[in-house]
């Protein structure tokens, strides 16, 4: 036997090979009389190994071995007893009538004696006890919280913490004891007590604000207390009226306490208050200067961390700390010298960039791909925000491209490179040139495919374009077929973009006939076939426009689900086309919104939890908050649930959600509107906001008001469907049908009001007083359904040719002064607004002091009538004289256009 | 059992442990009874200023230890409630003694005790084991509880031919009677 094999043997040691029923049948020496502690305590062991280890013990299995372990309370051994308790706690969740041991436990954690295991046998009977059995030893658990046994007392706490939950108003009959407990001595037990504490008052405010301010005055011992005081001073100025800080002075104060723990923790909750001013931060970030220089490295990684997070959002109060955070970067700790060089990269001013890019070369070997990746997202918006640094920084990049390294990290290099060409243009060419060196050697497939697909963007626009087509061309000879794939695709991109080019890449494209691979020589022959005809590489490679991929995926969805459909080809022109920048920003959007899950969880590997925080990356300033397509699937994922909407068709289109209350009232009420081909559904989401109320059957009641379009009086009310219960803040939502028989869309104001009964309830439980309740209405304000509604805002990509096409004989003029709007860009977004149609040609953009402007916008009506308009504007004196012209295959359609300006 | 600890078992230096299970339905007194036998064993010390804490209910079992007749006594006080007479029979394997106590005074449930007595009796695990059974017909104290006689009757106790078996009318409250019922048990358990 070689030494190596006897080490792994010692390691697993006695566990080695055990399996449940050995140990199963050695637990019968548990029924011996008399007990052999020593020998239970190994098999208990050996019991609870095996439970660790996720084995799965049966009911019956469990319950056996529970029964047997019972038997233990004979022996007076207390190691023997204490294993005892774990293996209880253990087996009560998976074993039947654990509440057998009751009594027995009781009596251990009354034992006169000061046996050690009074607190754990408290702990064991809060597992084991279940709502009906409180009652019987809430006496014994009221004297345990009071005991002058600070281990006992601190259990008692603990287990009334996790009783809590189920038995609310038990534990709250002990709030004297728990008071009582908090003015004791062990520190520990003061902090449970305050925990404790806190759960039982939560919901009375007044209350909490008078725990914090109580206990500020340094009664307690404890560290830990201090810092649940600040957290929930936090919570209570988190619910206050923004801008009002009546427990700040608390805070500061705090930063002058004797333990480090709670000057942190209350530097972090100023640090993390709302809207918070750079004269509260001045206290703050000078206590986290301090623990800087402190010689415990957990102290200084916190406080850098910290640090860190408020340069995101006030960069400037971080400014003082910079010289010691340079300090930092020689830090043995790896950890806290990348914080201090991302925190450095944010606050930094242009002139030390050059200093820290320096260090940073050093440093970047030293440490793990995780924090490489962090770096280079610093050094991304460092470019970003120093322009003129950008050869520095992209030689940076370049270099550690070349260097080592995984996947991810080495896609975080490019990501930032492609950003930085992207936002800053007169970097291009040099950037191109390092990705071009960078595709010569590169492991990853993806990434080359990436680079090559810019190359063949970006390279045609450039002032030398042949340069690039050897890279290029060399892929082809050298690399596997997915790369050379893409290599086809970006030459006969310069092919296009480059007539003096286009004789020599067809040579290259011929050769790439002979290919071994289909993908590639199909993409070269159809190059090769397009690339001589102006309007077919129009179509098919100088298109910037895409579908919206969300809405086209739940298009195809619903056609592949619906047998009777099957009959006709999918019709693709009721999919949104957007154009590759829209693209580009929703990809951003969504990027940015898994980064943002990823950086809590990237965080909280290297200390405790924090909330997530507010990226500062460009592409998160730049997205979009939301994206239609993805909103509208997800209303449409939630009605195909209910039964009575499942059967209405495919949606066209859901509006932005319209406000029918104030955000601050009783009850708060949004409605969407839905159209589908023959119905209109509306979507009221409702919520709550009275704690002490329950609603029941929330009916929405909608009238038809006022409408001057005849088609409104087919509209039928079809179906309504209530909201069961409405509970204090959780939402739900309340549907209204109506028919439109034919199609017909007319437009129309509602009046809307909810009806529901309403119970008093208990604030804290959700309870209702009473099985009775009142019926009560409550009235919201009125509903427009408009054009906007049934309109799809749809790209092209030639307005004028579709213009023309349309021809003028389907033309619908109509002219309007506008005398309320003062300029041209207030009336250009109220038109956007009014006809939810989609700008072309980027029309949409309007100069400050612009006198004229013409808007063009196109759109599909539902139905699916393509309608394009334009839309003149000249500023008067007296506001916008405005002429909307729509043409339309329908005539009318662009008459309801035109209308629906006024 | 080693010859040495025999050795010194007969001559009373070492106790020998027997552990006994004791039954019946809820208010009948078990507990109490127990609580007897332990401050009769207890050295009397100086009477203790504070009242013996209240008998309550016991919930699931409880487990005591006392000295009786030179023999150490592990019971297992088991508790009455209805719930928990199903889990009994996870405490008859290694029990050397039966002790049964019954409320004389609660007629209306003897038909009850009958019942839970005799499925107790057909267990497997006491079938093999002919262990001894003593029977306290408590709450003598209280007046109209039936007699041993009438007790047997009731719950036909005669037809226990297969062990040994006493009844001893007694009354926890005041002691009267327990420790002829364990005197009783003890010599039982040591003649095995």
């Amino acid at each position: 036997m070689n030494l190596g094999k006897k080490d792994e043997d010692s390691d697993a040691g006695l566990f080695f090979h055990i399996d449940k029923s050995t140990v199963l049948q050695e637990a019968r020496a548990f029924n011996e009389t008399p007990i052999n502690p020593r020998k239970c305590r190994l098999i208990l062991t050996k019991i609870v190994y095996l439970l660790y280890q996720s084995e799965v013990f049966h009911t019956q299995e469990a319950t056996e071995t529970f029964f047997s372990i019972t038997k233990l309370f004979q022996s007076q051994d207390t190691p023997l007893r204490q294993m005892v308790y774990l293996l209880i706690k253990e087996l009560s969740t998976v074993a039947e009538d654990v509440i057998m041991v009751t009594s027995s436990l009781m009596r251990d954690m009354n034992a006169k004696s000061d046996v050690i295991y009074r607190a754990n046998a408290i702990r064991a009977l809060a597992k084991i006890t279940d709502s009906s059995m409180l009652q019987a030893i809430e006496r014994f658990i009221k004297q345990a919280i009071v005991d002058k046994n600070p281990s006992v007392s601190s259990a008692a706490l603990v287990s009334s913490l996790h009783l809590f939950g189920a038995n609310k108003d038990v534990v709250r009959r002990w709030a004297n004891e728990v008071q009582e407990s908090i003015n004791s001595k062990g520190p520990i037990t003061q902090y449970h007590a305050l925990g404790l504490m806190y759960q039982i008052r939560q919901h009375d405010r007044m209350a909490v604000i008078k725990l914090v301010q109580n206990y500020s005055r340094g009664s307690l011992r404890s560290p830990l207390a201090y810092c649940m005081l600040i957290r929930y001073a936090c919570k209570i100025m988190e619910d206050e009226e923004p801008g009002s800080r009546s427990l700040y002075d608390l805070l500061e104060g705090w930063l002058r306490h004797k333990h480090d723990m709670v000057v942190y923790e209350a530097a972090r909750a100023i640090c993390d208050l709302r809207d918070v001013t750079s004269k509260e931060l001045f206290p703050a970030v000078s206590a986290l200067q301090l623990m800087l220089v402190n010689h415990k490295p957990t102290l200084r990684f916190a406080a850098i961390r910290t640090l860190s997070k408020l340069a995101m959002t006030h960069p400037a109060a971080v400014f003082p700390c910079n010289l010691d955070m340079e300090n930092l970067i020689t830090d043995p700790n790896r950890s806290i010298a990348t914080f201090a060089i991302t925190t450095l990269l944010k606050t930094g001013n242009e002139a030390s960039v050059d200093r820290l890019m320096k260090q940073i070369t050093g440093f970047m070997n030293e440490i793990s791909d995780e924090f490489k990746i962090i770096v280079i997202d610093a050094i991304r918006s460092l470019c970003l925000k120093f322009p003129a640094k950008q050869s520095l920084m992209l030689n940076f990049l370049s270099n550690v491209l070349r260097d080592e390294g995984g996947y991810e990290y080495k896609r975080a290099i490019v990501d930032a490179i492609l950003d930085i060409i992207y936002h800053i243009p007169e970097s291009k060419e040099f950037a191109l040139s390092h990705l071009c060196e960078f595709i010569e050697d590169c492991e990853f497939n993806k990434l080359a495919v990436r680079i090559l697909h810019l190359l063949g963007r970006e390279g045609p626009k450039t002032s030398k374009p042949s340069k690039y087509i050897r890279y290029i061309y060399n892929r082809v000879i050298l690399e596997n077929a997915t790369v050379r794939a893409a290599a086809v695709s970006a030459l006969a991109r310069f092919a296009v973009h480059l007539p003096e080019l286009r004789d020599r890449v067809k040579v290259l494209l011929t050769r790439c006939l002979d290919d071994n691979e289909d993908e590639v020589r199909d993409r070269a022959v159809m190059y090769l076939r397009i690339i001589d005809d102006e309007d077919l590489c129009k179509r098919y490679i100088a298109d910037e426009t895409t579908y919206s991929w969300p809405s086209l995926e739940r298009k195809l969805v619903e056609y592949v689900n619906d047998e009777a459909a099957h009959s006709s080809a999918f019709d693709i022109s009721t999919t949104p086309v957007i154009t590759a920048a829209q693209e580009r920003a929703e990809r951003a959007r969504v990027a940015t919104a898994a980064a943002e899950l990823a950086v809590p969880t990237l965080r909280s590997t290297q200390g405790g939890p924090t909330p997530s925080a507010p990226s500062s990356t460009p592409a998160a300033r730049g997205a979009v908050p939301s994206a239609a397509g993805d909103a509208q699937a997800g209303y449409a994922a939630a009605m195909e649930k209910i039964p009575e909407l499942a059967g209405l068709g495919s949606l066209f289109k859901s509006s932005k959600p319209v406000e029918l209350t104030e955000s601050e009232t009783e009850y708060v009420v949004s409605c969407v509107k839905h159209v589908f081909s023959e119905h209109l559904v509306f979507q009221f989401d409702c919520r709550n906001t009275l704690n002490d109320s329950l609603l029941e059957n929330v009916n929405v009641v909608m009238k038809l008001e006022t409408s001057e379009d005849d088609d409104a009086t087919a509209l039928v009310q079809d179906k309504a469907i209530p909201i069961q219960r409405l509970i204090y803040d959780i939402p739900g939502t309340a549907y209204v049908v109506y028919s439109r028989p034919g199609g017909v869309c007319p437009t129309a104001t509602f009046s809307n009001a909810l009806r529901f009964i309403v119970k008093d309830c208990d604030p804290s439980t959700g309870e209702p007083d009473s099985e009775e309740g009142y019926e009560d209405e409550y009235l919201l304000e009125d509903l427009d359904l408009v054009t906007a509604d049934y309109m799809l805002p749809s790209y092209i990509v030639d307005f004028k040719r579709t213009w023309e096409e349309l021809g003028e004989a389907t033309e619908v003029t109509e002219t309007y002064a506008l005398t309320n709007v003062a300029s041209i860009k207030a009336a250009v977004q109220n038109l956007l607004q009014l006809l939810g149609m989609h700008p072309c040609d980027g029309s949409d953009m309007v100069k400050d002091k612009a006198t004229t402007h013409t808007l063009l916008l196109s759109g599909v009506y539902v139905g699916g009538t393509k309608v394009v308009c334009r839309c003149r504007m000249v500023l008067g004196d007296d506001g916008v004289t405005l002429e909307v012209t729509a043409r339309s295959p329908d005539q009318d359609v662009g008459r309801r256009v035109v209308d629906a300006v006024c | 059992m080693g010859f040495w600890t025999a050795f010194l078992t007969t001559l009373g230096i070492v106790r020998r442990r027997v552990s006994i299970l004791i039954l019946g339905l809820d208010n009948s007194g078990k507990t109490t009874i127990i609580a007897h036998f332990i401050r009769a064993s207890s050295v009397p010390a100086a009477p203790s200023p504070t009242s013996p804490p209240p008998i309550v209910p016991t919930v699931g079992f409880s487990l005591e230890k006392f000295d009786y007749e030179n023999l150490n006594f592990t019971v297992f006080d088991m508790s009455g409630q209805g719930r928990y007479r199903e889990l009994w029979k996870h405490y008859y394997d290694d029990t050397d003694g039966l002790v049964w106590v019954l409320d004389a005074g609660d007629k209306e449930r003897m038909a009850v005790v009958r019942e839970e007595l005799w499925s107790v009796l057909s267990h497997k695990a006491l079938q093999q084991k002919k262990i001894p059974i003593v029977f306290f017909a408590n709450k003598m104290d209280l007046e109209g509880s039936l007699t041993p006689q009438e007790c047997i009757a009731a719950l036909g106790l005669e037809e226990i031919r297969d062990r040994n078996w006493n009844i001893v009318a007694s009354s926890a409250v005041n002691g009267e009677g327990l420790n002829r019922g364990l005197e009783w048990l003890a010599g039982q358990l040591k003649e095995r």
